[in-house]
């Protein structure tokens, strides 16, 4: 197999075509929910609903995922909670501030920014395998997670666990030649942003509604969110 | 057949505010946390999330590719009636509509209001428990889910009067101020009626009880029946626009707070101008503007502690006001439980499953946290404003042959009247 040949189909067509199916199917998702109909609040307010919204947000981005522990439910949760957030952090710092990938938002969108420095990238990237190996076991022994995880989720885990491993197996120049894994890297990312739309993973956008939602309903009470 | 209701229902329900939530969750499993009767039953089923299933299955196969997808492939079924039975047990017999879950959620779903939704469908599919359905089908038929016929209310509201020495003007023309109380506060603790009364003469309240809308409970929003709970609230709409009056007081009632205070404007139409408040407020109010003054440190010398009603409290936003009488009343022996305010955990009572014998054991195996949480503080005494909430601490903590007092919050601040 020509696997240079691979590569340039992957990193060129392919990896459009998925950027493509990703972009489009969360507009019509979004735009689904947003034309299923919303109904008008006439409920006198207590308290302030946008006060409870930048709360929610406070909350939910900068309290919950950094110093858990402020929740007592963390105690039972310990596990989802922290490598949870060590994934998510890990995702989004190696996305970003990774040396390769600001290459991408470049020819992307025509800007760059100063990398983090390699080997914290390569332990970040490293802390999110873990991350994700652990969530994993988690979802095989806990009874809730065993009842609500169906086959979509393993999915979803498969194809976020496919990009990291094989990016961090590339970086390290091990096994495998580079195109490669580069190429498989690619392939699995196209995969990963074709299916994003199809499934949970949407949830990133899906936050944005529930936060909201959750805080003005609280704001509204008067009560904390 | 059941299904089919069920399902028109979940589908008419489903707006952007549904489907927005439904689909934000990631099936982290965080909420079983937050759920007592998980944490005390340790049945997976009572994950909240898992509450949401009918819900989440009849929008996805109807409006999302997945879901149809699912159901081409063989994935997921079709809801089917013995689902939904099924689903019947674990919504209203371990399920207080808490909300705690929603409080605790990472995406911030709001869990508690979804459920609600669920028993709508169950509710039209005619899957509610036999004791909650039949409670419902009294307070339809004679006005009160305990069976309190009309004579029986005035009969019951003379001998309160005489036994207390009481004032309570019924169907008062010229009134400003309506109160509504509860079948259990009448049937159960007849005393707060009283208590409620003297604060109301105190204070110079131009107050009247309506022999129409006498009944601030609401077994149709414990069902979550949409008509009935229209219809419930709608009779105590009706009498306070005959009366002519400014305002209605609720009892020291959780449900009823939520569904007259927050749910009513939504679902049907509210006389204009006509103010809704909860006693606990207006007892604050009166309190602050100085209509009424209590004795510092009346009840000081026996640890007492607060337990937050997840309908008045953590939902209802009213989390200072009983404090701060309460610190008044006993400066010293007031103390917190852990976790509280919007944190703090259900009795296990509310949301119609005290109601329902079926979910007896559920009930007592929850409350065991909470006397624990009591215990914890060496609480002696536990004041509250949900005469829900007190039924299941008075019936709980006898059946655990505890000596903790049960009070609630108007009791009080009427003893320490000055």
């Amino acid at each position: 197999m020509d696997w240079t040949e691979i590569l340039r189909f992957s990193r060129g067509p392919l990896f459009h075509f998925s950027l493509i199916i990703f972009i489009a199917g969360m507009i019509y998702r979004l735009v689904r929910i947003i034309f299923l109909g919303w109904e008008k609040d006439r409920v006198k307010n207590q308290g302030s609903k946008w006060s409870g919204v930048i709360i929610s947000y406070l909350k939910g981005l900068i309290i919950l995922p950094f110093i858990p522990w402020v929740r007592r439910t963390f105690r039972n949760n310990a596990l989802t909670f922290i490598a949870g957030g060590l994934f998510h952090l890990s995702l989004f710092l190696v996305l970003i501030f990774g040396e390769a990938h600001i290459l991408v938002w470049q020819s992307l969108f025509g800007v760059s920014w100063a990398p983090l420095p390699n080997p914290i990238v390569d332990w970040l990237a490293a802390v999110g395998i873990i991350s994700l190996i652990i969530l994993l076991i988690n979802r095989l022994t806990h009874p809730v997670l065993r009842l609500l995880t169906k086959l979509p989720v393993w999915i979803n885990w498969t194809l976020v666990f496919l990009p990291f491993v094989t990016g961090y197996i590339m970086y390290h120049h091990l096994w495998f030649p580079y195109e490669v894994i580069f190429s498989l890297h690619l392939i699995f990312v196209c995969l990963l942003l074709i299916w994003i739309p199809f499934s949970r993973m949407s949830h990133f956008l899906f936050y944005f509604f529930s936060r909201t939602i959750h805080g003005a309903r609280a704001g509204k009470r008067a009560v904390s969110p | 057949m059941k299904t089919a209701s069920a399902l028109n229902t979940y589908l008419k329900e489903t707006g952007g505010w549904v489907a927005a939530q439904l689909e934000a969750c990631t099936r982290c499993g965080i909420c079983a946390e937050a759920c007592h009767f998980y944490q005390a039953l340790g049945n997976p089923e009572y994950a909240p999330v898992w509450k949401l299933e009918p819900l989440r299955r009849a929008y996805e196969q109807r409006f999302t590719l997945a879901g149809k997808l699912k159901l081409a492939l063989g994935m997921e079924k079709r809801l089917t009636d013995s689902d939904l039975e099924h689903w019947s047990q674990i919504v209203y017999e371990a399920c207080t509509v808490c909300d705690k879950c929603a409080f605790v959620c990472p995406m911030g779903i709001e869990i508690g209001p979804l459920i609600h939704k669920v028993r709508t469908g169950l509710a039209a599919a005619g899957l509610v428990p036999g004791n909650l359905a039949e409670a419902t089908d009294k307070q339809k038929t004679i006005g009160s889910p305990l069976g309190v016929t009309d004579e029986m209310w005035r009969e019951r509201i003379d001998w309160i009067t005489d036994e207390w020495e009481a004032d309570i003007p019924v169907d008062k023309a010229g009134a400003e101020t309506l109160m509504v109380f509860t079948s259990i506060e009448l049937m159960k603790f007849p005393d707060n009626l009283a208590f409620i009364a003297k604060i109301l003469t105190q204070a110079g309240e131009n107050w009247t009880v309506s022999s129409k809308g006498r009944e601030v409970v609401n077994f149709g929003f414990f069902e979550a029946d949409e008509e009935l709970t229209r219809l419930f609230m709608h009779r105590v709409f009706q009498a306070a626009e005959e009366l002519g009056v400014k305002r209605i007081v609720i009892s020291e009632c959780g449900h009823a707070y939520e569904a007259f205070r927050w749910t009513a404007a939504n679902i049907m139409k509210v006389p204009p101008g006509l103010e809704i408040i909860h006693i606990t407020e207006l007892i604050h109010q009166y309190w602050k503007s100085g209509r009424i003054k209590i004795k510092e440190g009346a009840f000081d010398g026996e640890t007492i502690t607060f337990h937050d009603s997840c309908k008045i409290q953590r939902l209802g936003g009213l989390i200072n006001q009983p404090r701060e009488i309460l610190q008044v009343l006993a400066p010293t022996s007031f103390k917190e439980m852990t976790p509280n305010k919007e944190q703090s955990m259900c009795c296990g009572g509310g949301g119609g499953v005290i109601s329902i014998k079926e979910a007896d054991s559920n009930r007592y195996a929850v409350f065991e946290m909470k006397l624990e949480q009591l215990q914890d503080i060496q609480a002696q005494g536990v004041c509250m404003t949900c005469s829900n909430c007190r039924l299941q601490f008075v019936d709980s903590l006898a059946h655990f042959n505890s000596t903790i007092k049960v009070h609630s919050l108007a009791e009080l601040v009427a003893k320490a009247l000055i």
